[in-house]
């Protein structure tokens, strides 16, 4: 992962980054342990993303001794290379050939990793919406407990914290700058996104991890800060289960794990981590993995792993007639979410890397080649759609998980519908071809008059190259032990003590980029959860 | 899992095919960039079943010119611009499984391809100048 690692932090060889110069004994590396562990905490959390690191940061705040257990590696900001294949096997989950099974195939990207997918996402912050806080309270009762007024100083402290701003303009990019120039032109109400972000330099490089620190991922932000609080990060270490003992959580079980990218690694045998828990154990690996720990651990609820959700995406590539350079600029740095409610669709940009984008480059052979030669001039554009497909997460082969889900033909309809206004605006803009990429399709078309052809594209999901990152539910909250597997407490109706406090919980999904909203609902839990321990222990102390 | 010699020879025949280089546009043949060891590598990483896919996607290629060109040969047989008309006629194919494997191979591919430093120079440019930027439609903009 090093290679131009000189090259890239030569501004910065004076200097830590946040994830350097922690405090002694804070980290321990289980690809590195020669012995087995046994230690006890106030807490443990389970996962280090979006989830995990806010939740363990605000216990260690309020005086708590806290662990985390993270199942990837920490790789450090001074690693971050430009090689999406290295980081593929380094930092994602399964050297990012994840996918969700069903009629067709959808590959889905998680980190894996010190800070999860908080590592390589685009940063992107947006409130939850009121509308769907509002279904939330009205499907699944969770009324007076999650509440806009509930939510909103966490959701200040948050953006004051991890410096939430709208892309500026010195580094927005020309992919960027092109979609907002053309809704714009259009009336289309759009805006540049805002994202966690101190000194954005416009590398470009989101999906690699950012080489300056300057994206706010949870590595550079709340992990660290959490340990100069005092909490302690295991990681390399995957939790098997969590212990209950007479109904209640009393710690995990966790076993070393190697780098899968990493042969050495692989090599050495594995250690058995086991922490205990005083007071609770939170669980945040993310709405895929944490269903099966849940099961793992003795939890029969029978939503269980149902009602998965996703936000799949469908990229759109125009070829322009001078550069656009997306090797330049927010990764994703404008977006139009005015049609959310209404067509549940959401209209965004997205700078690929060029390993990425040459999937969806038309062609094989000579053809691949010539279209490889207008890279530059290349824009990528995305719809996302908040798809009413529900599925289910399961325990897969090897330990692995089995994600299932198959979209709606409203689902399609609704990204044909995106996708189709999406490649009238490349023409508006002045792009001479769209690669609509939809099997059946030509793999080029040249006029605005053929974007009927994607108006008029099948239904079957078979035809269309669907991607996920935003993942929601198989844990989800609910007052209803049997219909939800938590309670509006964020503790599972089944185990005292055993919270969950990452977007399995969601019993819907949002139809905007999550990261806000599980940072948001993990530091409501975590507070609720301190207070209740301050307020037991003073009860206790007084008596 | 790993493949075998004769798998990895097709693997490399349908990356060949599939990124084959240019003249034109200055870009090289990723047969050139150690296809094999990236492969062996590569099965190490992923989980058994990606690495089965894989596998599946090389025998579907080597074994589609019986099938796709009618000739009793393994993709390696045949000349470069005969793997190139069995690799577009795969993933074009009505099977969506095919063609699902056809992009197994391609998107693999294009993590060695598009990452290989000349290939990237060849395909990003510097940052444009100011007025070598894209323009939107003057008529549009003055509407606007």
């Amino acid at each position: 992962m090093s290679h131009d690692r000189q090259h890239d932090h030569d501004d910065h060889d004076d200097h830590a980054f946040p994830d350097e110069a922690l405090p002694e004994g804070a980290v321990v590396d289980g690809a590195a342990l020669a012995r087995d562990v046994e230690e006890s905490f106030d807490y443990v959390v389970v996962g280090s993303g979006a989830g995990g690191a806010v939740a363990a940061h605000t216990l260690a705040k309020a005086g708590f001794s806290v662990a985390m257990v993270e199942e990837g590696p920490w790789i450090r900001t001074r690693d971050f290379g430009e090689s999406v294949y290295d980081a593929f096997r380094h930092m994602y989950r399964d050297a990012g050939t994840q996918v969700c099974e069903g009629r067709s195939y959808i590959p889905l990207i998680q980190g894996r990793c010190v800070g999860g997918s908080t590592v390589m996402n685009s940063a992107i912050a947006h409130r939850t919406p009121e509308d769907v806080l509002a279904e939330w309270h009205e499907r699944f009762g969770l009324r007076e407990h999650i509440t806009v007024e509930a939510l909103a100083p966490h959701f200040d402290a948050l953006e004051r914290e991890l410096n939430v701003h709208a892309v500026a303009d010195d580094v927005l990019g020309e992919n960027n700058r092109l979609f907002l120039d053309e809704a714009s032109a259009e009336g289309l109400p759009a805006r540049k996104m805002h994202r966690y972000e101190k000194g954005c330099r416009g590398s470009g490089r989101c999906v690699t991890g950012c080489p300056n620190a300057a994206k706010q991922g949870m590595n550079v932000s709340y992990v660290p800060w959490a340990l100069t609080l005092g909490a302690r990060i295991f990681c390399s270490c995957r939790v098997e289960r969590v212990l209950v003992e007479d109904g209640r959580a009393t710690g995990v079980l966790a076993y070393t794990t190697s780098d899968e990218g990493d042969e050495e690694s692989q090599a050495r045998p594995t250690r058995t981590v086991r922490l205990h828990a005083r007071r609770g154990v939170l669980v945040a690996a993310s709405t895929i993995q944490t269903p099966n720990i849940l099961r793992r651990s003795g939890i029969r609820a029978r939503a269980l792993g149902e009602h998965f959700q996703c936000h799949p995406g469908y990229g759109l590539g125009g070829v322009f007639d001078a550069p656009v350079e997306m090797s330049f600029g927010a990764t994703q740095g404008a977006e139009c979410t005015h049609l959310r409610r209404t067509e549940r669709i959401k209209l965004e940009t997205i700078a690929m890397a060029p390993e990425l984008a040459a999937v969806r480059i038309p062609g094989i052979g000579r053809e691949l080649m010539r279209n490889f030669g207008v890279f530059s001039n290349l824009a990528v554009w995305a719809v996302v759609i908040r798809a009413e497909a529900e599925g289910s997460v399961r325990p897969g082969w090897g330990g692995r998980d089995k994600v299932k889900l198959s979209l709606t033909t409203e689902d399609i309809r609704r990204a044909r519908k995106g996708t189709a206004m999406l490649a009238r605006m490349m023409f508006e803009a002045g792009a001479r071809e769209v690669w609509p990429g939809i099997y059946g399709l030509p793999s080029v078309i040249r006029s605005i008059d053929d974007v009927k052809l994607i108006e008029e594209a099948s239904l079957d999901s078979r035809m269309w190259s669907f991607i996920t990152t935003h993942l929601f539910g198989a844990a989800r909250m609910g007052v209803d032990p049997r219909t939800s597997v938590v309670g509006p407490d964020f503790q599972a109706h089944e185990a005292r003590g055993l919270y969950v406090v990452d977007s399995s919980v969601f019993p819907t999904n949002l139809g905007v980029n999550p990261q806000h909203s599980i940072m948001g609902m993990s530091r409501l839990a975590a507070t609720r959860i301190a207070e209740g321990a301050t307020r037991r222990v003073s009860a206790t102390s007084a008596a | 899992m790993k493949l075998t010699r004769f798998e990895d020879r097709w693997a490399e025949a349908a990356m060949g095919a599939i990124f084959p280089g240019s003249a034109e546009s200055g870009l090289g043949d990723i047969r050139a960039m150690d296809v094999r060891r990236f492969l062996r590598q590569l099965m190490r990483s992923v989980p058994f079943q990606a690495a089965l896919g894989l596998r599946a996607a090389v025998w579907v290629v080597a074994l589609a010119p019986l099938f796709v060109l009618g000739r009793f040969a393994t993709i390696v047989g045949l000349t470069v611009t005969d793997r190139e008309r069995v690799v577009a006629t795969l993933v074009v194919s009505k099977s969506y499984v095919v063609r699902s494997l056809i992009l197994i191979l391609k998107t693999m591919g294009a993590l060695l391809y598009a990452g290989d430093g000349a290939v990237r120079a060849r395909m990003l440019v510097p940052r444009p100048a100011k007025a070598g930027l894209v323009t939107l439609r003057v008529k549009r903009v003055q509407a606007a």
